[in-house]
């Protein structure tokens, strides 16, 4: 028998706003427990929540992105239980009147095809506080509570842990684009539950659901979906029911394991959130908020590859938002340029930071230096080992590279008059060459170059010499 | 001796140092100390003082400056002890002081003491607080109740202790209480006055309110609370706040003033039929027209357990961060988070807490939601709807605050009996429409009957607070029962 897999998928998203989504409180990571908290983050009496502006406007940007129906009027409801990480004994989250609802987006499968996938809805909500849990006590960090979330949720017409991992992709691609989030799932910026259940092909009905938590890459993505997917099979065909459970990815094993089987699923009692009066966003709040979107990957890529890029090149520049800002400085430079920064940028620089397990933002070459040297290397003043050494001093200090140059005394001569001098004296000190390259041998002449760069420790263009040296021996 | 003196009467005396605010607060503490009502939660008598000391160059458009003033224990106060009267409280100390909290400490007045509540605000008996029953100033016999649920404020200013009393009100419970203790008892509309630092008990039904012995007085401390307050409170109104104290004149003429068939017909004592005709007399002598209109009575009859559904549901969820995790007290717990919680909710709530959030999670249920909840929020606009068209003919209706002069303590005020009297059930929580309504509303005394005095209520069209003022204002001038207190006695 031949299965389908039904899998729907919930992204949480952590935005990087200054201020939490109700309270004024400050957000950083990486802070002193408990340091940034206002009354409101601790649910003290008598707070009351006021909503971000900024979290409004990202979560209308992401809805866009996400060809979603943005609704002009703000609801917020409460989700109401108890648990120790929750301060107020609920959650402010948007039930009944989602921000965005009704989207898509089309993902490239590696065969080439593209996948729409459907998306439900997406919603504003806090985030609650972080437990640390210790022997036989439990720690609660409220810096985090609080944080906006957007939370986007997918209709089940995922088929495959591919398509799962390039929907995840998208969705991190647009939030951090639209510079809503960091999008770090390794951190927990991006978070995302997957619902993964199979049904016999042509069967309209679902099987019984298995939500997978804890993955936290989208290559892990793909590879718990397709275990899940095997493991289900595998149940089904011997005749074993799926049970409904929660899950999750054991990165060492490669496997789902099983977290806690799903009881009656809880009763969130949502009724709408009395202290927010509902909100009239304009058109024109919303159409700003959409307008001034920072340009987003795909909008990138139509660009880069009308600098010259090749649809393979964008794309792998847009896979780092960072490498690609950096890409923008240079391309503001001399669009004209654009393959050979990229040749830079994903040759020279990569390999720089992964040697050095840094980021970017901590190269300290500019990119306005970077032309300096790309341009000494186009004028043909260095070779192109000679850039890659003088690239490695920029690293340092980001010093002039032509001073570099100087320092090192590396600035190639192309003078052609001076370079014939230098020619015709090789040539009499090494007449065998001229018999030689008579006789059909070439290699005489990288022989009078290898003797010419000798003389001058490597400072003549070699293509310049070499062209003259031909020149030379022809009239012989 | 100053106590049992008006707002504007004590300013009169400040700004002329017949009195210093030093020795007007002394004076109100050392009353304070001879309640015998049990009213009080905690005394500031330190910060009060210190404060008062530190009050020497009058301010003379500030009718505030120096004034003694009572608060309910539901508003936070910062570094002052607030219990909301319940003992999963009875420990927590505010770091922030609620908005109009900061707004009296900033036009000078003084906070004296924080006084008693039915817990949590829940409740109209003034029997529930944490410390017991709160006696009626007016009822030496301690037979009759104050009414709640804010009991505590209702009692020291009927005693004359200070002349302004904060209180809350999300059914009646400034206005209610007011009726039994011959206050002045103002609701503003809602939004009008931020309730940031106010305990919630049901937000869409809660407003700040307050008592004070002249309608003058109440006009001026709404002009000094009102105001938006966006930073703390997103409800909070934008719209300028009038400048009621000048505004309140007495004019009424040829306004339209109604009153309700329905209600009326609950009225059970001939003293206050008598002295409603009486004042609808008062009312057209000065120009007003009064005419009866009709609304459905079975409408009406839904208001008190469409409210039980409302403000049940609503406070079960606004108490949840009462888990003895962040406040409560920790009992114990050992095993897991629920038992913690379990523990400290058990032990920290009074019974008729529990009682409403049982209630109150019942409606919300997901298979009860719509024929609990969403049902009785649809009542809900459809009696808003309905006074709201009154209100379209009629700039303010008016109304007894209760069918009986007198209300004795019954053992639970939340039971309902299985034999319902219609009649007496709406009149004795219709009051709870303004809140439905987020209508300003205020409660006036006009009478006194054997040593009880007792209310009247009239309620206007949102942000018309001008209108009912001066309705109120007229009655008692036209009344002469201005600055009731227990000192004063019989007039």
């Amino acid at each position: 028998m031949n299965f389908e897999a039904v899998i729907g998928i919930e992204i949480h998203v952590e935005m990087k706003t200054k201020s939490k989504m109700f309270s004024s409180s400050p957000i950083a990571f990486g802070k002193e427990a408990n340091t940034l908290v206002q009354p409101l983050d601790i649910a003290f009496p008598g707070t009351m929540p006021i909503v971000n502006k900024q979290a409004v406007i990202n979560a209308i940007r992401v809805s866009h992105a996400l060809n979603m129906e943005i609704d002009h009027e703000l609801w917020f409801d409460r989700k109401n239980y108890f648990y120790s990480d929750l301060p107020k004994g609920f959650q402010i989250t948007q039930d009944k009147r989602p921000i965005g609802k009704n989207g898509y987006v089309d993902v490239k499968l590696s065969d080439g095809s593209v996948k729409r996938v459907e998306i439900e809805r997406l919603h504003m909500e806090e985030d609650t506080c972080k437990q640390l849990h210790m022997a036989d006590y439990t720690l609660l960090d409220y810096n985090r509570a609080g944080t906006p979330l957007i939370e986007i949720v997918s209709r089940p017409n995922i088929r495959s842990g591919e398509e799962a991992m390039r929907y995840v992709e998208a969705i991190k691609s647009i939030v951090v684009f639209s510079d809503v989030s960091d999008g770090k799932m390794e951190e927990g910026s991006l978070r995302c539950d997957v619902n993964v259940s199979i049904r016999p092909c042509g069967s309209e009905k679902f099987g019984t659901k298995v939500e997978v938590k804890n993955l936290n890459s989208t290559a892990n993505v793909q590879k718990a979906i397709d275990f899940e997917i095997k493991r289900q099979t595998k149940l089904l065909l011997s005749g074993i029911p799926v049970e409904q459970e929660t899950r999750r990815f054991d990165e060492m094993k490669r496997e789902t394991v099983l977290m806690r089987k799903k009881t009656d699923s809880v009763d969130y009692k949502y009724f709408t959130e009395p202290n927010i009066v509902p909100i009239r966003l304009s058109n024109e709040f919303v159409e700003n908020a959409i307008r001034t979107c920072p340009e987003l990957a795909n909008e990138k890529l139509v660009r880069y590859i009308n600098f010259g890029l090749s649809e393979e090149e964008a794309t792998q520049m847009l896979q780092n938002r960072a490498l690609s800002g950096y890409f923008e400085h240079c391309l503001s430079i001399n669009v004209k340029r654009a393959k050979l920064y990229w040749n830079w940028i994903m040759g020279e620089i990569l390999g720089y930071l992964n040697k050095n397990a840094i980021d970017i933002s901590k190269l300290k070459v500019t990119p306005d230096n970077l032309d300096h040297l790309i341009e000494m290397l186009e004028k043909q003043d260095l070779s192109s080992n000679q850039a890659k050494i003088v690239f490695e001093k920029m690293t340092i200090d980001n010093k002039d590279a032509s001073k570099i140059v100087d320092e090192l005394g590396l600035k190639q001569n192309s003078n052609e008059d001076e370079i014939r001098a230098l020619v015709d004296e090789v040539i009499a000190e090494f007449p065998q060459s001229v018999i030689d390259y008579k006789a059909g041998k070439d290699r005489a002449v990288g022989f009078l170059v290898g003797q010419i760069m000798k003389k001058t420790k490597g400072k003549v263009n070699p293509a310049v010499t070499s062209k003259i040296i031909i020149e030379n021996l022809k009239t012989k | 001796m100053y106590l049992g003196k008006t707002i504007e009467e004590l300013h009169e005396l400040l700004v002329n140092k017949m009195v210093t605010p030093f020795e007007l607060t002394k004076e109100a503490i050392d009353a304070l100390k001879k309640d015998t009502t049990n009213a009080i939660e905690t005394i500031c008598e330190k910060e009060a003082l210190d404060f008062a000391k530190t009050l020497v160059d009058p301010e003379f458009d500030n009718l505030l400056w120096g004034i003694p003033y009572i608060c309910k224990d539901n508003f936070s106060t910062k570094g002052i002890l607030t219990t909301g009267s319940s003992n999963i409280l009875k420990d927590y100390v505010p770091v922030f002081d609620a908005t109009v909290i900061k707004k009296l400490k900033e036009k000078k007045a003084v906070l004296i003491c924080k006084s008693t509540l039915d817990e949590l605000a829940m409740g109209g008996s003034g029997m529930t607080g944490h410390k017991g029953i709160t006696y009626n100033p007016y009822d030496s016999s301690h037979t009759y109740r104050i009414g709640g649920s804010s009991c505590g404020s209702a009692s020291l200013c009927a005693q004359g202790i200070a002349p302004l009393a904060l209180g809350s009100d999300t059914g009646d419970s400034v206005r209610k209480p007011a009726t039994f203790s011959g206050l002045v008892g103002l609701k503003p509309t809602w939004g009008r006055i931020s309730r940031f630092g106010l305990f919630p008990f049901a937000p869409s039904l809660d407003h700040v309110g307050y008592f004070t012995r002249s309608v003058k007085d109440s006009a001026f401390v709404l002009e000094v609370l009102a105001g938006s307050d966006i930073e703390h409170d997103a409800t909070s109104s934008p719209r300028e706040v009038e400048k009621y104290y000048s505004l309140v004149n007495g004019s009424i003429k040829g306004k339209k003033i109604a009153y309700i068939k329905e209600i009326n017909k609950g009225i059970r004592d001939q003293v206050i039929k008598d002295r409603f005709d009486y004042c609808l007399d008062l009312l057209r002598k000065n120009g007003a027209i009064v005419e009866e209109v009709s609304l459905d009575r079975n409408l009406l009859a839904s208001l008190y357990p469409v409210y039980m559904i409302i403000s049940c549901a609503e406070a079960t969820s606004n108490n949840a961060n009462l888990d003895g995790i962040k406040f409560g007290p920790r009992i114990g717990g050992e095993t897991s988070y629920q038992e913690v919680m379990m523990k400290a909710r058990t032990a920290g709530f009074g019974e008729l807490i529990k009682r409403r959030f049982v209630i109150g999670s019942y409606s919300l249920l997901r298979e009860n939601q719509s024929v609990l909840f969403e049902r009785a929020q649809k009542v809900r606009h459809l009696l808003v709807n309905k006074v709201n068209d009154i209100l379209k003919e009629y700039d303010a209706f008016i109304a007894p605050c209760s069918g009986r002069i007198k209300s004795e303590f019954v053992e639970n005020s939340d039971n309902v009996t299985d034999e319902i009297d219609i009649d007496k059930m709406i009149i004795e929580n219709h009051l709870g429409i303004a809140n439905f309504a987020g209508l300003p509303s205020i409660s006036i005394p006009v009478g006194i009957d054997n040593g009880f005095p007792f209310d009247f209520n009239i309620t206007g069209r949102a942000f018309e607070e001008v209108n009912v003022f001066n309705i109120a204002y007229v009655l008692e001038n036209e009344l002469n029962l201005k600055n009731l207190s227990v000192i004063k006695g019989e007039r």
